[in-house]
């Protein structure tokens, strides 16, 4: 930073210059279709800035002041509208602004580097890099900035300036009464989240309740599809059984089957006067039918015992692929010690896998913490309970969240939750990541 | 500020000027799936009865039950007339989505039922154009195990039903079916003057209609489940359920020369019968506030729930209409579903509802199917104290 | 001793093939199920016997030929036309920033590489009203462009796996390649992308499938615009209260012809589709 500065005192007006006039600096030392391009840049951030982006920053402050009002219309005997503001749509705006304006000033710092860079390169009496050399700088030495740059474009626009709006809508009062563009909404500061945690005792009870549900769910529905998935595994790899393509891709027939599909058919089969309880009641097992959706219990146990449906195929083929794959080394290491078939699995296939595994399954744990589908599609969350606030017994966070937005427009209460999932979520993983094995030897093998 | 409100003002009324001598006029028009067709037919019907202006219609597929939702995703985006239950309006209103109808209004009044044009109106002012009165719900038999007699009380359908080794359906763990024991022993589920909700489900008049509920939830011949249920099973195993219009047919088509339907039943309180209420629906028109062509806008919804349009309705579709003379027209009188809903109609109340009522109501019901012998008073309160919001 | 011991061999063949076969009938029960209810004749989401009365084949004709309410061969194609779109945006994407992640080093690095990690686990429906404006914003709300865009912005977040498989490459291939003059850009397309077969069409089969199986972001994108459905959303529609009983056993024929295409990729590439699962983790 100091550099930079100093570079920039020392340099002549044409960097000075750049301050104002971008790619100044680039065109006088040659480097025109460069230069030609900061000044563009420039200009349209100008044109964004005043033409589009000044309107809704403006009223950042205060999210709109004028609410759509109603005129009386003698002519046409009618209540007119006339428009008022936006909140949310100066929300949204101004956090693009924002967004734009933080990259525009990066590139005019980047502007301004590269003009003193320039005129230093100049009074040193080097030569001038020419466009063709700097584009062949990109395909090699600053490849990073050609790969990274469309992904990270898409990657700011369709994720992070949301998730930024919608952590900014937990502090305000959006929701089903403050809808725009009817109406406006503005900033609550910490209301929602004190309401969650002290002002409400049914949401503080709810949040609670749902949470720790939402990690017993995650901790069985990761561990009941890693163990079976990986006995299925071991089982269709055994020496012993035949047509080994075949069994696996049984397996895998159900997964092909949209969720939305086979989920709705699932839960329909479970009901009271359900294929299955039909089916239960013909074979004499049972004499009325079991309540697997309306008990806290069962249903909690079913969608638990529905997701290995749905997850053990995956864990299997994971396992299958590990499996194959156990370095022969390993093996032959031990023979010489004359270990039995048991041992031998004990000693060297079991750590080996779990070993290998362990990024995999961190990986469905999150996934699993966030299973939208297979509570939303199965339960819908059910049974409802007279205790929480719009949820039900087997809701998790990600499901609570989604009702709250979509059934209720109660944006920034979901958003609050959205939050904690998010930190809950984001906590856990990147203290196990960073501490894998995986991670820590990426280096190992290269 | 005085100013720039005139300005924008002024220019509002320009562009409704130049919006009245254009010859271009694009409107979209929201409905059901399956009314698409009638839709199309009745909007070009409009267009040719108005060939001053250049009439293009868009069409979006949005069911009434997803209405308010879509709607409140993004107003400028909306139809500019979309059909709307009418148990979504006060939403849409505290929304400010609606147009007020100023224009005909008396006319559009006089014309439909008053308890459309109820359900129609929030803190008094008239939101929107009935279209149908037949959101209700009602009983639908198999006239073949039931007599007319069974069907008047609960008692001779349950009886009659397990006699015959047939069951009942009736959706308890649905708040708006559910609600038609309370509401028929005198409880009230309304906004008072602030528009607040009040809820008395937990007196001593909805502890009794709840005990009628558990009744039921522990007879044999009872089957809960949702419609599919009911539209599978029916003629089959099930015998009587109760649901709405929009399963009339596919109830038909099962049961042949041997359906029927009726009001809802009575049940017992305290040895005495006492007739279920519900709750009334209708099916709504409302101009979008957001539209540029309110004043076309208001018109085509005028022209598509205007008697003819209604009585089309009634013969592509089968919907019951709001229009007092549609409603007299004999095929409408002579409809069994139609003809049940409208004797329900005496004990039918409007849809009043802005609390969280549903999700708990769903939960007392699955409490009572899962066990009706449960301490009752405790889960009302809880239900109530979340419906009102405490 | 040897009789003995073919005897126990047979024996636990026998069990674990009879274990086999029961599981996977287990596995298979609800695809049957949703087999012949689409063959099933009598309407309705709901029946009270388990086996259909009679058996019909108009439920695939009718999804083809009764386009009136339900255009199922246009929605069919949006999401052919969607998928085939995200397959390949998606997968040139994650490959790129897999291939940044584990072959570069730059500054700030590791700290793009964790914000991705934690960005990625940010429930999605969340940002889609967001979404919704910007595209509105730049004219392409209720296109099927927009859809493309929205399934493969958040390509740069799943690059873990295919991380882990390029990490698994030798680095001397690289530098032999450098000696010979090649920039990093000749690298990644001529020596890691040859050589990463199995998490190029890991990547390709979940990005192409997740068009097919979506329902919640195509609705907010999409709204009332059903010409641009794509088969999740419409088949979707056919299930709600007014259609399910007319049109519960086209749905699950809708959904058979879905399911189809997605099983015969799934066997037709399941050894590639097994590599790359484990991230080439295995060939440490």
């Amino acid at each position: 930073m100091k550099r930079f500065w100093k570079d920039f005192a020392q340099g002549d007006s044409w960097v000075k210059g750049s301050c104002l006039v971008m790619g100044l600096g680039c065109i006088k030392r040659g480097q025109i279709v460069k230069g030609l391009m900061y000044l563009a840049a420039e200009v349209l951030f100008f044109l964004f800035f005043f033409g589009f982006g000044w309107k809704y920053l403006s009223h950042l402050l205060t999210l709109g002041e004028n609410a759509q009002l109603k005129v009386w219309n003698e002519d046409l005997q009618i209540y007119q509208r006339v428009p008022g503001d936006n909140s949310m749509l100066i929300l949204l705006f101004s956090v693009l602004t924002v967004a734009v304006t933080v990259i525009f000033i990066c590139l005019w710092v980047i502007n301004l580097k590269s003009a003193s860079h320039l005129y230093q390169l100049e009074k040193a009496g080097k030569e001038i890099p020419s466009l063709r050399q700097d584009a062949s700088s990109l395909l090699n030495d600053r490849f990073h900035i050609t790969l990274l740059s469309a992904p990270m474009t898409t990657l700011i626009l369709f994720t992070v300036l949301p998730i930024i709006f919608m952590i900014l809508i937990a502090f305000t009062n959006f929701d089903a009464n403050h809808q725009p563009p009817g109406n406006l909404f503005t900033w609550t500061g910490m209301q929602n989240v004190t309401d969650i945690f002290l002002g409400n005792e049914t949401k503080t009870r709810t949040f609670m309740g749902i949470l720790g549900w939402t990690i017993v769910w995650a901790i069985f529905a990761t561990f009941t599809n890693y163990i079976f998935g990986m006995i299925l595994a071991i089982i269709i790899n055994n020496k012993l059984v035949r047509l080994k393509k075949m069994w696996r891709t049984w397996f895998m027939i159900p997964i092909a089957i949209p969720q939305f599909v086979s989920l709705l058919l699932i839960s329909r089969a479970l009901e009271p006067p359900g294929a299955i309880n039909v089916a239960l009641m013909k074979l004499g097992w049972i004499k009325t039918p079991l309540p697997f959706l309306t008990d806290v219990t069962l249903s909690r146990i079913v969608v638990i015992v529905i997701n290995m449906w749905i997850g053990i195929p995956y864990t299997m083929m994971t396992f299958s692929g590990v499996l194959m794959n156990v370095p022969e080394e390993l093996y032959e290491s031990a023979s010489i010690d004359g270990a039995g078939p048991i041992r031998r699995f004990m000693s060297i296939t079991l750590p080996y896998m779990i070993f290998v595994t362990a990024p995999a399954t961190i990986t469905t744990f999150v996934g699993n913490i966030n299973n939208f589908n297979v509570i939303y599609l199965l339960t819908a969350g059910g049974p409802a309970s007279l205790d929480y606030y719009q949820a039900g017994k087997t809701d998790l966070l990600v499901t609570w969240l989604y009702k709250l937005t979509v059934d209720q427009h109660d944006y920034a209460l979901a958003s609050t939750i959205g939050i904690f999932i998010f930190m809950i979520v984001s906590v856990c993983s990147l203290t196990v990541y960073n501490r894998t094995g995986a991670v820590k030897k990426e280096d190992m093998f290269q | 500020m005085k100013k720039l409100f005139a300005v924008l003002l002024a220019v509002i009324l320009c562009c409704t000027a130049f919006a009245a001598f254009a010859d271009d006029i694009t409107l979209k028009v929201w409905d059901g799936q399956d009314d698409q067709e009638l839709l199309k037919e009745l909007c070009e019907a409009y267009a040719a009865a108005h060939p001053e202006n250049n009439y293009t219609f868009q069409y979006g597929v949005v069911g009434t039950a997803d209405a308010s939702a879509r709607y409140l995703e993004d107003p400028a985006a909306a139809a500019d007339v979309f059909v709307y239950p009418d148990d979504q309006l006060i939403r849409l209103a505290m929304a400010d989505a609606l147009y007020e109808v100023t224009r005909n209004h008396d006319e559009i009044v006089a014309a439909n039922s008053q308890g459309s044009v109820n359900a129609a109106t929030y803190k008094g002012t008239l939101l929107g154009y009935p279209m149908t009165a037949d959101n209700g719900y009602f009983l639908f038999y198999d006239k073949s195990v039931l007599t007319e007699e069974d069907v008047k009380t609960l008692d001779g359908i349950l009886a009659a039903a397990e006699k015959a080794g047939k069951q009942f359906n009736f959706d308890v763990a649905n708040g708006w079916y559910l609600a038609s024991f309370f509401l028929g022993n005198g409880c009230t589920i309304t906004l008072d003057e602030d528009g607040k909700q009040v809820c008395d489900f937990n007196n001593e008049k909805g502890l009794e209609a709840a005990k009628a509920v558990a009744a039921l939830c522990a007879h044999p011949a009872f089957l809960p489940g949702d419609q599919n249920i009911l539209t599978g099973t029916i003629g089959d195993t099930v015998c009587a359920g109760v649901c709405g219009t929009w399963v009339a047919d596919a109830i038909k088509e099962r049961l042949g020369d041997n359906y029927a339907a009726a009001k809802l039943p009575t049940f017992t309180v305290n040895g005495e019968q006492v007739q279920m209420g519900s709750f009334g629906g209708c099916k709504i028109l409302g101009v979008n506030t957001q539209s540029a062509y309110p004043i076309e806008a208001m018109n085509l919804a005028e022209f598509l729930t205007s008697e003819e349009s209604q009585l089309r309705r009634f013969e592509v579709r089968g919907y019951g209409p709001s229009n007092i003379n549609a409603a007299k027209s004999e095929a409408i009188a002579s409809d069994p579903a139609l003809s049940a809903l409208a004797a329900q109609s005496d004990y039918a109340v409007t849809q009043l509802i802005i609390g969280d009522f549903w999700t708990p109501a769903t939960a007392f019901g699955n409490a009572l199917i899962a066990d009706p012998t449960v301490d009752i008073q405790p889960l009302l309160d809880q239900w109530v104290a979340q419906t009102i919001g405490q | 001793m040897k009789k003995h011991t073919n005897m126990r061999k047979l024996r636990t063949s026998i069990c674990l093939h009879t274990l086999l076969t029961v599981l996977s009938i287990l596995w298979m029960l609800p695809v049957f199920w949703l087999l012949i209810s689409s063959f099933r004749k009598e309407p309705g989401a709901y029946t009270p016997y388990l086996w259909p009365k009679a058996f019909t084949f108009d439920n695939y004709t009718r999804l083809f030929t009764d386009t009136r309410l339900f255009n199922f061969p246009r929605w069919f194609m949006n999401t052919l036309f969607v998928a085939v779109c995200c397959c390949v945006i998606t997968t040139i994407l994650t490959l790129m920033v897999a291939y940044v992640y584990s072959r570069l080093r730059f500054k700030s690095r590791k700290a793009i590489m964790n914000i991705c990690l934690i960005l990625g686990m940010f429930p999605g429906f969340m940002s889609m009203i967001a979404i919704y404006h910007f595209m509105k914003a730049i004219g392409l709300d209720q296109t099927l462009l927009a859809l493309i865009l929205v399934y493969s912005g958040g390509a740069a977040l799943n690059y873990y796996i295919a991380k882990g498989f390029f990490d698994t490459i030798p680095k001397s291939l690289d530098e032999a390649a450098t000696l010979d003059g090649a920039s990093r850009h000749t690298i990644f397309w001529k020596i890691i992308l040859p050589n990463s077969k199995p998490i190029v069409v890991n990547t390709a089969i979940n990005a192409f499938i997740a068009p097919w199986v979506d329902f919640i972001f195509v609705s907010v994108i999409m709204k009332d615009n059903y010409n641009n459905y794509t088969v999740a959303k419409g088949l979707y529609t056919m299930v709600d209260k007014a259609n399910i009983y007319q049109y519960y056993t086209v749905f699950c024929a809708g959904s058979v012809v879905v399911a189809v295409p997605i099983v015969l990729l799934f066997i037709r590439l399941q050894k590639y589709y097994v590599a790359g699962v484990t991230g080439g983790a295995t060939k440490g």
